[in-house]
């Protein structure tokens, strides 16, 4: 049985960001440069948890795990740990979250819409890490 | 973009400098933050055309952000020297509809929420005016708790009325433009081309010939070139006219009221003929209408107020027995697309509408308009031009003949 990583632990961060730079080429990435703070709401814990990304022409630079204050990011998506956990899983689509209001997004949607396609490639590399919510 | 670098480019505008003209009327006026509504204000600001009900928030430092309906937003982004990053879309989307999405931004831009909000709130008879509504005023007063919302339209209403020469200029070329559309309205009348042809195919035939000179709008919400014909043109009291599919008669009078917009500034020019055989009596009306529209280009300059202008038009209309036939009203508001109703500030006896001893100061542009009309002989006319007020006289802008002419 494949080893299971617990969602948004370092380990889990660690198999991320390797896939991430495995599965996702700069010219998939669409060499973008850009960031994105999800921020997790009512984790199991009962605390706030973030997840931070960092992209620099379409290499990804920085991928944060915490549950401090999350760095300055060009989009802040905001929504409970179990829509996220749903998204990563492929159950619910981001784009549905975001019209059911479900997540809130924070930043230019002109811009945001340009990364829809890339954002979207990013959770379906996230979706096959084996994951414990 | 063009125009805003190059100032020596005829339409050029300091758009810069008008966000610091607003930004030095906020901090006067203790405002942390403005927050625009009004199509005109975001005309004047971003130069650009914002079609969707859209927003724009003015800091008390720094550049203005529009935020509009997601459709369009690139395309405003475009045009406007703001640019992408000053050009917000919104949609109903978690944090992305206008209300959440401009309350955000605006919190930000307060100290931990508290200050003074401007907002444009008010009346018009102009419909696409953009005053906040009752509930967006109500979401955003929830949203602002702990912040004030004060009415500060004003603010850009002073700074907007005199205009400079790249928006005179800008007036000028649509100006030209609608006298291109005039000829060829008249080309097609002539020599029985009237027959047959309907209002809306005039209106028509106006708009492609405006457009292939670059007009980009036949602006006015009336309908768009607005054209009457027979009984049509003299509706009582009557200054609207969408275009109809009524069939241009022998005998009749034809009222052409045309519209054209270059980079946001308006032309507006409505033009008559009779068309033959016509009658001594409708000769009689046409060179009624004639003397008053000269006249009344003759009288407008500075120091004059509307109802000095109305009172010297009325007394002269009453002796020569026509007064029972016009409208006693000279002119309309004009400025950037989406000011287009009354003249100068809110501060008449009536809130909201046009003051009748506002008293016009140089480089102010209006309408100068009049509505001549006889109902029970089914006759009209109108006279509509955007003029520029110098010290000593007016400078009408569309050039096209002042005649009314009879088309055979």
């Amino acid at each position: 049985m494949a080893e299971k990583f617990q969602y948004l632990s370092p380990e889990w961060r660690d198999e991320a960001e390797r896939r991430l730079k495995a599965e996702l080429s700069p010219e998939r990435m669409n060499h973008i440069t850009s960031s994105m703070s999800n921020i997790y709401l009512n984790c199991p814990e009962g605390k706030k948890r973030f997840l931070f990304f960092k992209f620099d022409n379409g290499e990804l630079s920085e991928l944060l795990v915490g549950d401090a204050e999350p760095p300055e990011a060009e989009f802040r998506i905001t929504g409970d740990y179990d829509v996220f956990a749903r998204i990563t899983r492929c159950e619910l689509g981001s784009q549905k979250a975001l019209m059911t209001r479900k997540l809130k997004l924070k930043g230019n949607m002109i811009k945001a819409l340009k990364l829809a396609s890339v954002a979207d490639r990013l959770n379906k590399v996230l979706s096959g890490i084996p994951t414990e919510f | 973009m063009g125009s805003l670098l190059d100032r020596d480019d005829p339409y050029f505008i300091d758009f810069p400098q008008r966000v610091k003209d607003i930004q030095a009327e906020m901090a006067k006026e203790n405002i942390d933050v403005y927050l625009g509504s009004r199509l005109r204000t975001l005309s004047w600001i971003t130069d650009a055309f914002c079609p969707w009900r859209s927003f724009i928030v003015i800091p008390s430092e720094g550049l203005p952000t529009v935020f509009t309906f997601v459709i369009d937003a690139a395309r405003i982004a475009d045009d406007s020297w703001l640019g992408e990053d000053h050009v917000y879309g919104f949609a109903p989307m978690g944090g992305q509809d206008q209300i959440e999405q401009i309350a955000d931004f605006v919190l930000d831009l307060l100290n931990n929420g508290k200050g003074r909000i401007g907002v444009e709130s008010g009346m018009s008879n102009y419909l696409t005016e953009g005053w906040l509504t009752y509930y967006e005023y109500s979401q955003f007063e929830a949203a602002f708790s702990n912040a004030e919302l004060v009415n500060a339209h004003t603010i850009i209403d002073k700074l907007a009325l005199i205009k400079d020469q790249g928006t005179i200029n800008r007036f000028r070329e649509a100006s030209r433009i609608v006298d291109v559309g005039h000829q060829a309205v008249k080309d097609a009348l002539q020599n029985g081309g009237y027959k047959g042809m309907t209002e809306t195919e005039i209106a028509g035939l106006a708009a492609y010939a405006m457009r292939k000179q670059g007009s980009e709008f036949e602006w006015s919400f009336t309908g768009g070139n607005e054209i009457a014909s027979g009984y049509r043109t003299g509706y009582m009291g009557g200054a609207c006219t969408p275009a109809s599919r009524r069939k241009i008669q022998a005998g009749e009078p034809l009222m052409v009221d045309i519209h054209a917009m270059f980079k946001l500034g308006l032309g507006d020019h409505a033009h008559n003929y009779l068309i033959g055989p016509a009658n001594d009596r409708q000769r009689r009306h046409a060179d009624n209408f004639i003397d008053i529209v000269k006249l009344t280009l003759e009288t407008y300059r500075a120091g004059i107020t509307p109802s000095k202008l109305a009172e010297q038009m009325m007394d002269f209309a009453d002796e020569r027995g026509f007064s029972d036939y016009m409208v006693p009203g000279f002119e309309h508001g004009i400025g950037f697309m989406g000011d287009e109703w009354r003249i100068g500030l809110n501060d008449g006896p009536f809130p909201y509408w046009t003051n009748p001893d506002h008293v016009y100061r140089k480089n102010e542009v209006l309408i100068c308009a009049m509505q001549y009309a006889c109902q029970e002989e089914g006759i009209g006319f109108r006279y509509e031009n955007p003029i520029v007020i110098h010290e000593d006289h007016c400078e009408p802008l569309s050039k096209f003949p002042l005649a009314i002419e009879e088309i055979t």
